[in-house]
Parts: C-alpha cells; structure tokens; sequence
C-alpha cells in the first residue's frame, strides 16, 4: 500500500476516536499537527470527499438535533487498516532511525 | 457566503453537489470563530478560504479520479447537443485553452480586474453622491431660497428674509410647501458635560417640506411655530443615541439649550441630516407675518409642486418679488431691500446645491476611469491579437475543415467571455475594497459618502462592463481572423510577418498611449491648481494654532458688559496655560463663512440716490487678535487690549475694504458706520467708528475666492450685547466666540488644559470646533485634494497598462521577428542600427499616440476647467511636460525588446524556428 498523505493520516487520526464534522475534523488536524497543517474549508471537503470515493472512510449519521446541513464521517474498516498500515510504516522507519544513532531514544 | 458557493459551483462543481452544504455550515462556523479574532484575523480567514478554491479548482481537474469521473458522465450526456450545452462546452474549452496560457490569461484578468474594479468603484460613488444625494422622498421637486443683487454684485447667497417667505407663501403657485430655517450653535447643559451643539430653528413646515416624520414622538405643530408658545425641541437621532442611549422617554422631559428650557417632543431618523450632518437639535423658528419684511437672516428651503418645472418656477418667483413692497407698505425695509438692490430670485435645486462642483469633479472622474477601462480593454484586444496570430494556422485549418464565421467567433468570444467573467468577479472585489478605502479617505463635504458602498446596482454596472469589454476585445481578433485565413497555404517558415499585419497592433498602442496623455494631462492639470491653492497666502499664519468656540449662555450673561468680561477672564486663564504663547478671540474665524455683513457708511460721503453703499463683513475681536493669528497690517496700528477695555469707536478694515470704500485715499483717520435699517418716524443714527488701521484680506470660505470680501474689525466691547435683538443693531453678537492660542507645542497637546481651565471658569461652558487652524485650511482644500488623487491614481494605472502593452507588444514582434533579425545580423548589420530600428518603431507609434492624445486633451480642455484653480486648461508646460514624459516612458518601454534583438546571436537566431 502506497503512503498514506500527511493530510490524510491526519484525517484517519482524528476519525479514529470516532465520527465527527467537517469543521471538528479541520480544528482537530490543525491541533494535533501544531498548527503545520491548516486545511481550508475547500482544501478540506475536497480530501473527505476523495477518501470517501476510495472506501477510506464513509458519511456517518448525524447525532440528534444538529444542523440538518452538517455532514458526519467515520471510518471504514478499510480505512482503520490504512491508517495502521500507515503507522506500521512510520514506526519502522522510526526503528530505523533510531538503529542509526539518527533518533536517539528517549527524545 | 453566496459568493462562496458561487465560486465553489465553478471551481468544483462535484464537490458543490455532493458537500456545498456542509462546507457552507463549516465555514460559517469556522469565520464566527474568526471574527472572534477580530476584523483582520476575519478578513484574512475570508480571503484565504476563497484563494484555496483556486487551489481546489486545479486540483479537481489534475486529480485522475475526478477527471474520469466527469469524462465518463460527459460520454453519457452527449448526444443531447442542446444550445445550453454547446455554450457550455464552448466555455469549458475556452477555460481549458486559457489554463494552458498562464501568463497571457492572469495579465488579461488582472488588466480587465483593475478597469472594472476602478469603473464599478467611482460608478457607485457617482450613484450614491451625484445621481441621488439627497435621502429625502422626491428630493429632485427641492429648491433653495435664496437671492441675490444685481446692484450688490452678489450673485446669490443673501438667504432669505421672512417677508418674502409670506409674501411667496401667499402668491406662489409653483410652491407646495416651504420652511424657513436658521442654525446657530448653543449650550446643552444638564445631564452630563455641558455640550456646544448645533441647533436648527426652522419653521414646523419644515417636516412636510422634506416629507420626513420624527422616528420618535411628533415634529412640532403651527401653533408651537407661533410667537409666544411654549419652546418644544426635537433631537437628531445620533444626539438621541449619545446622550440619552436611546431611550424613548426622552420624549416629554426637558433639556436645556442656552439656559432656556425645552420640551422634546420628538426624535428624527438616522438618515435625516437637514440642513447639514451636525445638527443635533430642530427647533421652532416663532415668526409672525406682523414684524414685517425682516432681516436677511433665514435660509429657506421649498418643495416644487407637482407639474412645474424648475424652471418655470423660478421665473414665477422673480416675477413676484417686485410685489412684496405693497405686501409690507408700512415698511420701509421692504421698499429699501428690494428696488434700489435690484433683488434676484438666485436658488438652486437643494440637489445642485449640495453638491456644488463636486458632480463636476466625479463625472470628470467617472470619464477618467472610463479612459482606463478603455486602455485595459485595447492592452487585452492586443494580447488576444498575439494569441490569434499565434494561433493562426489552427484556425486556418478549423476553417478550411468548414468551420463557419458562427463557430470562429464562439471560438474567440467564449474565450473573451471566460477572461472578462473573472476579470469583471475580481475587479468587484477590487471595487469593494476599493470604496471602503475611499470613503475612508473622502472629504467630510461630501455628502452621503459614508453612505456609498458597493450594492446591487453597482455590481450590475460592473457585470455590464465585462460584458462590454467581452464583447469589445473578442470581436477584434475574429475581425482579424478573417485576413488571416489564407495563411494555412504559407510556409512553417514564414514570420517575417508583413506590415498590415501588426496595423490592428499599432493602432491599438498608439490609442493607448493617446488616452493615457488624455489622462496624464488632466491629472497635472489637476496636481498644479492643487500646487497653486496650497501656495495661495490665507492671510493668516495655520502654523501651530488651536481654535475653538466657547458661547455664553445669554440668562447667565446677559449684557454685553457681562459677555466682555467673561471672555477676557477666559483669555487671561488660556494665556496662562503651559505652552500657550498669545489668545485672542474674534466673533468668526476665517473660511467658516460670513457670519455677519451689512453695508457700511462712510463719513462725509454721499451716496446716490440708487447707489448702494459698500458691504463688509463684521467680526468683532480682542485685543492682539491679528497678532495672535498673524494677519499682516498693512497700515496704521491693530486693535489692542485698550481699545477693548475703554470700548474705543474704532475699526480696522481689510485691504479689500478700504479699496472699495476709499478708492485711491487714505483711511486712517475716516470714520464709518454700519448702516442702520431706517424706522418709521425715527431718524437713523449711526455709531461712527474711526479707522486706525488696514490688515490683510483673509478668506470668507475658501482660499480661492476670486474677489476678498471686505472685513471690518471692532474691539469686542462694542459688539452686539446679549440683550438687544439684532434688528436694533447689525453687528456681531458678543455671545459666541472663537479662541485662537498660537503656541510653542503640538496644538492639540492643548485641549485637555484648555478644558479644564474654561471648566474652572464656569462649568457649564463647552468647547465646540476644536480644530487647528492648519486643519481648517486643509479642509479648506479636500475636496480637490482628493479629485487630484484619483485622476492621479486613474493616469498612473493608465500609464501602467499602456507601458506594459507597448513593452509587450514590441517583445513580441522582436520575437515573431527573431530569424529576420538572425539573418540582418548574420549580414553583417550593426546591432545599434537593429536596436535604432525597434525604437524608432516603437516610438513612431508613441509620438502619432502622443499627437493625437494632445488633441483629445486640447478638445477636452472645457471639460475639467471647471474644477481647476490658477492655470489654464491648455497650460503649455503642462502638455508639453507630459508628452515629453509619455514619449520617454514610451522609448523606454521599447528599449528593453530593441536591447534584446540587438543582442541576438545571429545563429541563435537563425535557428529559431
């Protein structure tokens, strides 16, 4: 499986603790990057919109008594072993860094 | 939030569908958590959400899974080649191709994005200010009252009298209705700071006159118009919503105005500024047809009937004035004011005269921006040109394959529609921006700038000029198209490109560079009366000197001796303050009107029967007021504290007056006398006053006023008191007067010491129009000001596009003529001679465009001397200056291109191909 964007891990971080809102999901990405990535709201829709053509992740219900405009999105299973297959990546090559003397542990 | 989906249908119509909802609810929250933040942190958000969707738009059409999505459901929909959709296909493609052609597409879109943005922006401002600039129901039926003498010299300006008021009330068919008003400025006190207001006393006619009812309560009724009635006051919405927070039990209690007490009984709407932005109070003027034909102390406003013209009106009201003497028979100001001054009916439409030369100045503008407008539309005509000849073996072979004249120009004009379409959407954002700033910048004088903002109108007035400019530069190139489509038969290796063909490019150039001198001409125009009204001396020093208005209120001192006192005790505490060099006050400053004028006697002279004697403006002042303000004396001595304190019957005159009163002699010693209005069974008797000194003219209104006004200065103690009416005696009244501190600090540092110390004096005085002197004087000059501003900005965005559209073009021949050159060069030619060829090209073009803009500027020279001040409207240095510039900056933007071909290598050249 080819790497995942940074963008998208993102979004399948977030998605991982459960279905939100395109607005939740934005603050939330720009949050948990540090404010590196602040993807606008076209930016945003356009990226949820191609995970959900690729299975990534699907539209969810909305809770009771939101915005009928607001739209939900949860993972997919297929989406769940994406963003772990993604991990699985990173943290190899974190390993392997590490075995380089390039990361020493415990930084 | 409507143009944001807007734009997103365009950018990426899919995502529109499938989430434009969502993205309009998380944006929405995502800007209220923004504006949060603030203005910036808001407007920042706002751009940067729009920006991205240029992003998105890209994206969308790279991204492989969209790109066969919509390639799979454009396959199942043809077939149903409707003309919507063709149209539709025809942009799509038109987009593509331009997509493809960055450079060419963004200089097009932003050269369309400033015209259309600048025309949108001026057109609104015209809108609001000159085509509607009163917020009044039917404002176009309003006229002034107002009059003038033929024997005085005055063309208009005099205002009006109560007499004629009556005596048009009784006669006038052409009048609906008509009020009388006057505005004065006086103390509000209690319920907080005591406040220096401005107060209309009107007529209770006034209300139907201008058709606006009270927002709050009622407006008052004829009997409180009446002498004698109880005195009734309504506020101006912003008086109501500073100082009673908008409380509607305001209505019924009492204020207090100059120590007299007044019932409110009304509040007027926000929009409802008569006669001018800062009244705070209107007032019943308590007149009565028994006191006679009046003073000329009134300004008068009425409504036309519906049916008359202005016109006719007018000539009805002329031909009644001649009436009003047998009207008033018993009295003799009737007979005096209007025989031997040959009176004149002299009101304008309200409309005209609110606006004064300002229509002059925005339609000058207006034109102007239509100028560029016109150039950005001959810069992107000339970059479509490039294209098309670029181009033109495909469309050589769409034709030959039987593409028809219809299909050729769908061809050019999608393409024109796609680049004037988001021209015309940025150069509306352009506008918006454009006009916050300006209305920020803009004059207080003009009225309802404020309110100028970028509505329907004006955004249908910018869709229309895209629309203009689409069809204007796409039907060049197809015009063109048509002599270019035999040229499938020459060779790849033609480009030596015959002369007719760059014909269409050089006229274009050459009527670029003519309308920018048009423009480059009207703005030096413009930048020299400005130079020459800064230089013209006021006759005062503005450096470093504060003034404001302190009035007394007239139950607390109410004589003139009273008044005196009061006023120098304040002179003497200002004096001391820190940083305080000299205090002086006068009854009226200079460039805030006439104030008070009568005509004056001279002592021994006689005037003939029929003649009138000479008119002058009074200000009474203190002792060392031309000192203090820095009026020269030309002759004799000043005015001293002494001739203040011994209440001394003299005067000092302006240069103007005593040319006009003592032609070719001496002043110093004559005495005059204001006039007195005669009394029935009474002999007039004057106050002869000696004149011991002549002082500089200074202004009455603005600084370039063609002929001073006469002034006569008193000492201040010998002005109109506080108890006695002004039609006792025409002179200044003692009440109101304008403290000027000269100081050795920023003047304004001042106005916390000097409050506190007119507060320590009597805590029921206020300071009103504080304002430094330079600041008057600048006012005096902002309207011109900021026309100059804007032809300037219009002439430099001209200049701009015409620099780029010659630098681009001759680049471009350079390049088509590339192995031409190669060759010459491989020749043996001289590269100077090559680069001299290019220039003299390029500067051919520029002198037939200077040539002709010369005579469109010399045609239109009537056109804009109206707004000019101390130089002609054909001012040689002017038009020789700037063709001299034009033809430099022209030359210049040939070098570069010239500069290139001559450093062409002749077998880098003769490569290209």
């Amino acid at each position: 499986m080819a790497p995942l964007s940074d963008s998208t891990f993102y979004v399948l971080l977030v998605l991982g603790e459960g279905p939100a809102h395109g607005y939740a999901i934005s603050k939330a990405v720009e949050a948990q990057s540090g404010g590196r990535l602040a993807p606008t709201t076209g930016a945003l829709y356009q990226l949820l919109q191609r995970l959900v053509a690729a299975g990534l992740i699907a539209p969810a219900d909305a809770p009771a008594g939101t915005d009928p405009r607001r739209k939900y999105f949860a993972l997919t299973a297929l989406g769940r072993k994406a963003a772990a297959a993604e991990a699985q990546r990173l943290e190899g090559l974190v390993r392997t860094a590490r075995k380089r003397k390039l990361y020493p542990q415990g930084a | 939030m409507r143009i944001y989906r807007w734009l997103l249908r365009y950018a990426a119509p899919q995502l529109d569908r499938e989430y434009g909802d969502a993205m309009e609810d998380a944006l929405d929250a995502r800007l209220a958590d923004a504006r949060a933040l603030g203005a910036i942190a808001y407007t920042r958000t706002w751009v940067r959400e729009v920006a991205a969707l240029a992003g998105v738009a890209i994206s969308d059409r790279v991204d492989p899974v969209a790109r066969e999505r919509r390639r799979r459901r454009r396959a199942h929909s043809r077939g149903k080649a409707t003309l919507m959709g063709t149209l539709i296909q025809d942009v799509r493609h038109a987009a593509r191709r331009l997509a493809h052609s960055p450079a060419f597409t963004s200089a097009s879109i932003l050269t369309l994005a400033l015209a259309v943005g600048a025309n949108t922006a001026i057109f609104a401002v015209v809108e609001r200010i000159v085509i509607n600039p009163l917020p009044y129901p039917d404002s176009d039926r309003l006229f002034e009252l107002d009059h003038g003498s033929a024997a005085l010299r005055m063309t208009a300006g005099m205002g009006t009298t109560q007499g004629l008021y009556y005596h048009y009330q009784e006669r006038a068919r052409a009048i609906e209705s008509m009020a009388l008003y006057r505005t004065s400025d006086q103390t509000l006190t209690g319920d907080g700071n005591p406040e220096r207001i401005r107060v209309t006393r009107a007529t209770p006619s006034l209300s139907t006159v201008m058709r606006v009812p009270p927002a709050v309560g009622r407006w008052f009724s004829e009997d409180e118009g009446r002498p004698g009635a109880a005195d009734v006051a309504v506020l101006s919405h912003a008086l109501w919503t500073r100082r009673y927070g908008r409380d509607p039990n305001v209505v019924g209690q009492s204020i207090t105005l100059g120590g007299r007490p007044l019932e409110v009984i009304g509040v007027m709407p926000p929009a409802f500024s008569f006669p001018e932005p800062r009244v705070d109070v209107w007032a019943p003027s308590q007149l009565s047809r028994a006191t006679g034909f009046g003073l000329w102390e009134h300004a008068g406003v009425a409504r036309l009937r519906e049916g008359w013209s202005y016109d006719a009106g007018r000539s009805e009201l002329q031909a009644l004035i001649p009436g009003v003497v047998q009207a008033f028979p018993d009295d003799p100001l009737a007979a005096g004011n209007v025989q031997s001054t040959q009176l004149i009916f002299a009101g304008r439409l309200l409309k005209d005269a609110t606006l004064g030369a300002v229509s002059r100045a925005l339609w000058i503008l207006l034109g102007s921006v239509g100028i560029v407008l016109l150039v950005a539309c001959a810069n992107v005509a000339n970059l479509f040109l490039v294209r098309a000849e670029v181009r033109q073996r495909e469309v050589a072979i769409r034709r030959t394959l039987g593409a028809g004249g219809a299909a050729l120009g769908r061809y050019f004009l999608s393409e024109s529609v796609v680049l004037s379409t988001a021209g015309g959407a940025l150069g509306l954002v352009l506008a918006w921006g454009g006009l916050r700033l300006l209305v920020r910048l803009g004059p207080t004088t003009l009225p309802r700038l404020h309110e100028v903002h970028l509505d329907a109108v004006g955004v249908a007035y910018g869709a229309l000029l895209s629309l203009a400019a689409a069809i204007l530069f796409g039907t060049i190139p197809l015009w063109r198209s048509r002599a270019l489509t035999p040229s499938l038969h020459e060779q790849g290796r033609a480009s030596t490109t015959a002369r007719p063909r760059h014909r269409a490019r050089h006229l274009l150039l050459g009527a670029q560079v003519a309308l920018a001198l048009v423009l480059l001409v009207a703005s030096g125009l413009m930048l020299r009366s400005f130079h020459n009204l800064r230089a013209v001396d006021p006759g005062f020093d503005e450096a470093s000197a504060l003034t404001f208005s302190i009035g007394l209120p007239d139950n607390k001192y109410s004589t003139l001796d009273g008044a005196v006192t009061a006023h120098q005790a304040l002179i003497d505490r200002l004096s001391a303050l820190p940083g305080v060099r000299a205090v002086s006050g006068t009854t009226c400053l200079p460039l805030s009107g006439g104030c008070t004028g009568n005509t004056v006697r001279v002592e021994g002279v006689v005037y003939p029967e029929g003649e009138i004697p000479p008119l002058a403006m009074f200000r009474a002042v203190t002792g060392g007021y031309f000192e203090t303000m820095g009026v020269r004396v030309l002759r004799g001595r000043s005015i001293t504290r002494d001739d203040v304190d011994r209440q001394a019957p003299v005067a000092v005159i302006s240069d103007a007056l005593a040319k006009r009163a003592f032609p070719n002699e001496d002043p110093i010693g004559r005495r005059m006398a204001s006039n007195q209005p005669p009394r029935p069974g009474l002999e007039t008797r004057f106050t002869w006053l000696e004149v011991v000194g002549v002082v500089a003219n200074t202004p009455v209104r603005a600084v370039n006023e063609p002929r001073p006004m006469p002034y006569l200065y008193t000492p201040l103690s010998i002005a109109r008191g506080p108890d006695v009416p002004m039609s006792a005696m025409i002179a200044p009244s003692a009440s109101v007067l304008s403290f000027v501190l000269r100081s050795n600090v920023p003047p304004l540092d001042l106005v916390p010491a000097a409050r506190q110390a007119v507060y320590a004096f009597d805590e029921d005085l206020a300071l009103a129009q504080i304002i430094t002197l330079e600041e008057m004087l600048n006012r005096a000059s902002a309207q011109m000001a900021f026309t100059m501003v804007l032809l300037v900005i219009a002439a430099v965005v001209a200049l701009v596009l015409g620099v780029i559209g010659i630098s681009g073009v001759m680049f471009y021949i350079v390049s088509q003529r590339t192995s031409e050159i190669g060759v010459r060069l491989a020749l043996g030619a001289e590269p100077r001679l090559v680069a001299g060829h290019i220039l003299w090209q390029g500067g051919l073009v520029a002198i037939g465009g200077i040539v002709v803009g010369l005579c469109g500027a010399f045609a239109s020279s009537g056109l804009i001397g109206a707004v000019l001040y101390g130089v002609s409207p054909r001012d040689p240095v002017v038009f020789g200056g700037t063709a001299l510039l034009l033809l430099v900056v022209a030359l210049l933007a040939c070098w570069l291109p010239a500069r290139r071909a001559a450093r062409l290598s002749p077998l880098v050249a003769l490569r290209t191909e």
